[in-house]
């Protein structure tokens, strides 16, 4: 695997939890990432969006107000949003196939399952770095190509619970 | 059937990420380790809170059920995806199986309260312990947990 250099990339994070923003950041900052905003809830978060412009969106799927689902469309679709093509990893305890399909008809470009490690966040860093998938427009939805490793989002060591 | 477009976008993530420069994946890793490690000593103390808003909900389900094993499963879920993530394992075993209690209930009958109490009891015996990692103590605690939570379910039906 190469040493990549991260240092140029901002990154958004939104999560409710303070904690799990404080643990991705400091992930983050440890893999070389210095440009780093969080939001706590999915109004903030697309406020931070257009005013940052961030290479990466990190989000949380349950949120007490506007959920992450919610969040992704937001940001794919709003003529506000800044970029549109952003890559996106939904962060979620959840890890049923129906959800991730939900996810991934949403527009969303990687799934990250809670309990997060220093090691699964790399990987799925790395792995959307490396990630040349086009986006598809339709009526019915606009995001990554779904027919790129949908089953990586659900099997092997990272999937714990 | 409607027609669909194919865009390529102007950005991506790899060009702005050089292929040489930063740390080995090794290092990256090792350095986010050491960097979250007092994070993992933090969560303990933000867990209390969790524990006692969920016994707090454990304690009025007997009064008000439906809204109250909803709350409960909702700090389960947290709990279950902080535990982890922050160096306790056992902590999301336990909440993992908490959650398959409470998923598919609206209200709880008096043998589902000795399992939920059980479940929240081992909790706080895991913090009280200090049951951190997958090694040691805390490894053989977690290698026979799985069979003695399933068995505990099952008392409840779950």
């Amino acid at each position: 695997m190469s040493n990549f250099d991260f240092s140029e990339l901002k990154v958004l994070i939104c999560d409710d939890s303070l904690q799990i923003r404080a643990l991705i950041k400091q992930c983050l900052m440890a893999f070389g990432i210095q440009n780093i905003v969080d939001a706590m809830d999915a109004k903030t978060g697309f406020q931070e969006l257009v005013d940052t412009d961030p290479d990466l969106v990190i989000t949380d799927w349950e949120m007490p107000t506007g959920n992450g689902i919610d969040f992704v469309q937001h940001i794919r679709r709003s003529p506000d949003s800044p970029n549109p093509y952003v890559p996106i990893i939904m962060l979620t305890g959840y890890t049923e196939l129906d959800r991730v399909k939900i996810a991934r008809d949403n527009g969303v470009s990687s799934f990250l399952a809670k309990p997060v490690s220093a090691v699964s966040l790399y990987r799925r860093l790395v792995s959307l770095v490396e990630d040349q998938r086009l986006f598809v427009r339709s009526d019915s939805f606009f995001g990554p190509d779904r027919r790129f490793k949908v089953s990586e989002t659900l099997e092997g060591p990272d999937r714990r619970v | 059937m409607s027609k669909a477009s194919i865009i390529k976008p102007d950005r991506q993530l790899g060009d702005k990420v050089g292929k040489t420069g930063g740390p080995t994946p090794e290092q990256a890793i090792l350095r986010a380790l050491n960097a979250t490690e007092n994070l993992s000593e933090a969560y303990q103390g933000w867990a209390v809170d969790d524990l006692q808003d969920l016994w707090r909900a454990f304690q009025e389900s007997a009064s008000d059920e439906g809204a109250e094993v909803r709350k409960m499963f909702n700090i389960a879920h947290e709990v279950r995806g902080q535990g982890g993530s922050f160096g306790f394992p056992l902590i999301t075993s336990i909440s993992d199986s908490l959650c398959k209690v409470l998923e598919p209930r609206t209200s709880l009958t008096r043998r589902d309260m000795e399992v939920i109490r059980i479940h929240i009891l081992a909790m706080k015996a895991v913090f009280h312990q200090g049951l951190k990692g997958d090694s040691g103590n805390a490894g053989k605690v977690g290698h026979e947990l799985p069979q003695l939570l399933a068995a505990l379910r099952k008392r409840s039906g779950a």
